[in-house]
């Protein structure tokens, strides 16, 4: 019941309020490090925010314990920004924050496509199309707005991947017709 | 015996519960509680923040199963499943588990089409029953 609510995007926020000894950084660095991966975004220095659901929830109490065992403090609330408008900018800068890399895999989709048109090692390219497949669902997962980005961003790795797949397949097939 | 767990289980939890049944209590009884200060009194906590059974470290629960009942992490089958498991909850790619985000999305899946925690258990059992027998075909 209570995670029906948070699945609309945008109906509750989560925040985390935390401080954590300077030393040993690698604490802060983890932390840090999960919250990025998590597409959080800090409000200021140690209040981070996620939009509400079960993951998040989830993700975001282990980190709290992971916090307090690293000797640090740290509380999580349930929040709704006061205002439409306040609401609006923050899903307005989640969604931003996608963008970037959405658009890194747009380039280097299309860099990868025109490449295989033109044939060559068809086996590091697919490599690289992987990678690049797998940043795709990582900053899918933490696309909670919907960047208008993220659409392009599969079109362009679908469209290099024709071409790899059927590229390979039909060149593998013109060699076996040379044998005879 | 009675477990008790947070309510809203995704894949570390289910798989928890597929284990304590299958090869701890067969017999086992499951609660499901919003606040740990509602958890049911003598349930053995599991995935709870604080319990024995719990995150550990790096650990997620199940990880953590596999350590305290060591016949258990005797078994090379559930050590490569805590590994898909250990993917699918912390998403961090530890072990680089391919599974480990096709089972994440199954076990979202019916998550959001279960009623509650009991139904999604039954469901997912048989899944962690497949993944089982599928892995020891070749375990040596």
């Amino acid at each position: 019941m209570d995670s029906a609510v948070g699945r609309g995007a945008g109906a509750r926020w989560l925040l985390l309020v935390y401080r954590l000894p300077r030393e040993p950084s690698r604490h802060r660095v983890a932390v840090w490090r999960k919250l990025k991966a998590l597409g959080a975004m800090y409000l200021q220095d140690g209040a981070a925010v996620l939009p509400e659901n079960d993951l998040t929830r989830e993700q975001l109490e282990w980190l709290q314990l992971r916090v307090r065992e690293a000797g640090g403090e740290a509380t999580l609330w349930e929040a709704t920004p006061n205002t439409t408008a306040e609401r609006e900018g923050l899903e307005e800068a989640f969604r931003a924050s996608r963008e970037e890399v959405y658009a890194e895999i747009v380039e280097a989709a299309g860099r990868l496509r025109r490449k295989a048109e033109l044939g060559g090692d068809s086996d590091g390219m697919l490599e690289e199309l992987k990678k690049l497949e797998r940043d795709f669902r990582a900053e899918r997962r933490r696309d909670y707005f919907r960047s208008p980005r993220r659409e392009e961003a599969a079109e362009a790795l679908r469209g290099a991947r024709r071409v790899l797949v059927d590229g390979a397949s039909s060149r593998g097939g013109a060699g076996v017709g040379e044998v005879s | 015996m009675r477990w008790a767990t947070r309510r809203g289980c995704h894949v570390d939890r289910t798989a928890c519960a597929w284990l304590v049944t299958r090869f701890l209590d067969p017999e086992a009884e499951f609660s499901f509680f919003g606040d740990p200060a509602e958890a049911p009194e003598g349930a053995e906590l599991f995935d709870v923040a604080g319990a024995r059974l719990s995150h550990r470290g790096d650990d997620c629960s199940f990880e953590t199963f596999l350590v305290e009942y060591e016949h258990l992490g005797r078994d090379a089958t559930l050590r490569e499943i805590a590994e898909i498991i250990h993917d699918a909850d912390l998403l961090d790619e530890r072990y680089g588990r391919p599974e480990a985000e096709g089972l994440d999305a199954i076990i979202r899946g019916m998550q959001l089409a279960s009623p509650d925690d009991h139904a999604l258990l039954r469901q997912t059992g048989p899944v962690f029953d497949g993944l089982y027998a599928y892995l020891s075909r070749e375990a040596p």
